[in-house]
């Protein structure tokens, strides 16, 4: 098996494959707008979700400026009053048991600083086990308290007759996160969100393109000519990489112009990151697809292997840390795993991958073995 | 050459509880154009597969082209060319483009695969289509072009599994003249068909049966092997005619043949007036009763007749 020979037959494989994606127009529709569709449907299903947030509230100080607060939280567009709880056992149990996202403790006095003109103290606890809506509760929170704030101090400066900026601010909230101390923002959503997608998606472009090959009878073609399998994995995961690459730029387009969340570090970084965890994806899909009996079987597998234990076990919804100890070798394993912090990081923290090599490898290593895996599956053979 | 250029030797292929090829006997020399013939079903397309390695045989020797391909498949499969039942090239690549794919799949100095292409597009009438993309081919183009690139390698062996099957005259007769110039190139053919049409452009036949081969010669040793004497009958209603004629004496085979039957005699067999009489005398109207020279497709029958006897 000379070198150059070893590369032609690898690249006929990939010319077939890159020509026959553009143009089919269902390759095409899953390439360009399967991503884009996912990205906006998983963005705005949270989004509308966090409409309507229940709260509780204890309230120490029963005063006039306390039952304004909540009146004036009951009726933002973003919260509905949940009731009145007199103990932190309750509030304990209504958080727990999913009642209420958050809930509020405005502390004995509120009243008294307001009037005073000094700063009135309420205390906000938050469900850190669902951290994407506790960041956003938090968001609205601040805003609608904020606006509210500005009002009494303008009211309390007009009766005093004094520059309203020379009053201190007469509400100061203090969140508390429960279950999840590092609360994580709104904007761990999107970086999320496309780690998700195009595990998904990876494995999705790759699990039809052997079964249907099988199906089209055009395998028998490749599989009668003396090409090696690895030759063949090799020449059909080329033009996926490039199309996953490709997908995952329209990802942080989409999330960036969409949901104005981009990047904040070292964007060709992410992408190389990218195509690196993106090979463990496309691995499996080429496997799935060596294996399947028809094209519909394969679909659905490469979706359920990639999607579930990627939504349930990466730290996507629940974080890592606090899973049982199984689980959480099991998710080392997993390739989202490491590539959800990578991503995060250059998302929100602004890194490059400098800090993240063991990340890094360890994608790099899932990545080989699952190409191993792909070309020790496939049988050139038609049984 | 000694070596015959595709021999097997008990070739035995299963699938679960059916034998699809049972102790199969094969040999073919360099240059002839064997025909693999037999109905449905008989083990023909996994004989073939075999024969290529896409299948592992169960047990039994495979050599192509002197290479063994149980041992190294790759190598046989350099020396193979095969044109598979279902259709093999890529729908959405262009004719050209498929024949790239395959000139590289097999490494093929694209010089020299410039010339044969355009050698073997001006004998298929393609040459204007090559842009063309395979799914929109019809029937009989899309086996000619297919036959292009089971050929673009210059094989020693062809392999045809069914190749004229759903397509029009004029293809079936190009793809024929492309496969009657292969032995002058040295290159070995075996067709593998069930039509008896299609056998008998063979020189040399392998009738296939249950996985086994039943008898083998040139068309016409079989026919003269199988058939003894031929008689044609114009007669109406054909069906009455036909139970008639099968429970007479000396009669090996009847096949009605739109308001014709084909009746195969034994040697001592009734004669053309002794049917035709038999006939009248159940009230059945003859129009004509001739002797005709006996063709392969009699044999086959005349063949498959006396297996079911046996």
């Amino acid at each position: 098996m000379s070198r150059p020979d070893t590369l032609r037959r690898t690249l006929a494989v990939a010319r077939a494959e890159w020509i026959h994606n553009w143009r089919d127009p269902r390759s095409l529709a899953i390439i360009i707008a399967l991503p884009i569709m996912l990205l906006l449907l998983y963005g705005y299903a949270i989004n509308f979700e966090l409409r309507e947030l229940t709260f509780a509230v204890q309230d120490w100080d029963r005063s006039e400026q306390s039952a304004d607060l909540i009146d004036t939280l009951a009726r933002s567009d973003y919260f509905t009053f949940h009731s009145l709880v007199e103990t932190g056992e309750q509030i304990e149990r209504l958080i727990e048991g999913g009642e209420v996202r958050f809930a509020i403790v405005i502390m004995p006095g509120f009243g008294e600083q307001i009037a005073a003109g000094k700063t009135g103290r309420v205390q906000v606890l938050l469900d850190g086990a669902d951290s994407t809506t506790a960041g956003i509760a938090q968001g609205y929170l601040e805003g609608v308290m904020r606006a509210h704030s500005a009002r009494l101090m303008k009211r309390w400066a007009k009766s005093r007759g004094i520059p309203a900026s020379a009053a201190q601010p007469p509400i100061q909230p203090e969140p508390r996160v429960l279950y999840n101390p590092e609360l994580k923002t709104a904007s761990f959503i999107v970086p999320g969100l496309i780690a998700v997608i195009m595990t998904m998606l990876a494995a999705l472009l790759t699990s039809g393109c052997i079964v249907r090959e099988r199906e089209a009878g055009s395998f028998e073609g490749l599989a009668s000519s003396p090409i090696a399998p690895v030759e063949i994995i090799i020449g059909k995961l080329l033009p996926y990489a490039g199309i996953a690459v490709f997908d995952v730029m329209l990802c942080i387009a989409t999330g960036g112009l969409i949901f104005h969340i981009w990047p904040s570090g070292d964007r060709a970084a992410l992408l190389v990151v990218s195509l690196v965890y993106l090979i463990a994806s496309l691995s499996i899909g080429l496997t799935i697809s060596s294996v399947a009996r028809s094209h519909q079987v394969a679909t659905l597998i490469a979706f359920l292997t990639t999607m579930l234990p990627t939504m349930l076990l990466t730290g996507f919804v629940f974080p890592v840390r606090s899973m049982p100890k199984l689980l959480q070798y099991i998710s080392q394993m997993i390739p989202a795993t490491h590539f959800l912090v990578v991503i995060r990081a250059i998302y929100l923290k602004g890194t490059g991958v400098g800090p993240y090599i063991r990340e890094v490898t360890a994608l790099a290593l899932i990545s080989l073995v699952f190409v191993v895996v792909a070309a020790k599956a496939f049988r050139k053979s038609l049984e | 050459m000694a070596e015959a250029s595709v021999r097997t030797k008990g070739l035995c292929k299963r699938f679960g509880e059916i034998v699809a090829v049972d102790g199969l006997d094969l040999r073919v020399e360099a240059g002839e154009i064997f025909g693999l013939v037999g109905s449905d079903g008989a083990g023909k397309t996994t004989t073939l597969r075999l024969l290529t390695g896409l299948m592992a045989p169960d047990s039994g020797e495979i050599m192509v082209a002197g290479v063994d391909v149980r041992a190294y498949p790759e190598d046989a499969r350099r020396r193979l060319g095969y044109l598979p039942q279902t259709f093999a090239l890529h729908g959405d690549l262009s004719i050209a483009e498929n024949i790239r794919y395959f000139a590289d799949l097999f490494c093929q100095d694209l010089g020299e695969v410039a010339e044969r292409r355009d050698e073997l597009l001006d004998a298929t009438g393609l040459a204007e289509f090559t842009e063309r993309r395979a799914q929109d081919l019809s029937g009989g183009m899309k086996q000619k072009a297919a036959l292009i690139c089971a050929l673009i390698h210059r094989p020693t062996v062809l392999l045809l599994d069914e190749p004229t099957r759903g397509v029009d005259p004029v293809s079936r007769r190009d793809l024929w003249q492309i496969v009657y110039e292969l032995p002058a190139e040295g290159v070995t053919v075996i067709v593998a068909t069930p039509d008896a049409d299609e056998a008998e452009r063979c020189s040399r036949i392998g009738v296939i049966a249950g996985g086994a081969i039943v008898d083998a010669g040139t068309p016409e040793e079989l026919v003269a092997r199988h058939t003894a004497r031929l008689i044609e009958v114009a007669t109406e209603p054909t069906r009455q005619a036909r139970r008639l004629v099968h429970d007479m004496p000396g009669v090996r085979a009847v096949s009605a043949l739109g308001g014709h039957l084909r009746v195969s005699l034994e040697d001592d067999g009734p004669s053309a007036d002794e049917i035709s009489s038999a006939l009248a005398d159940e009230g059945l109207r003859v129009e004509g009763v001739r002797e005709v020279e006996p063709r392969l497709e009699d044999a086959l029958l005349a063949l498959e007749v006396e297996r079911d006897a046996a």
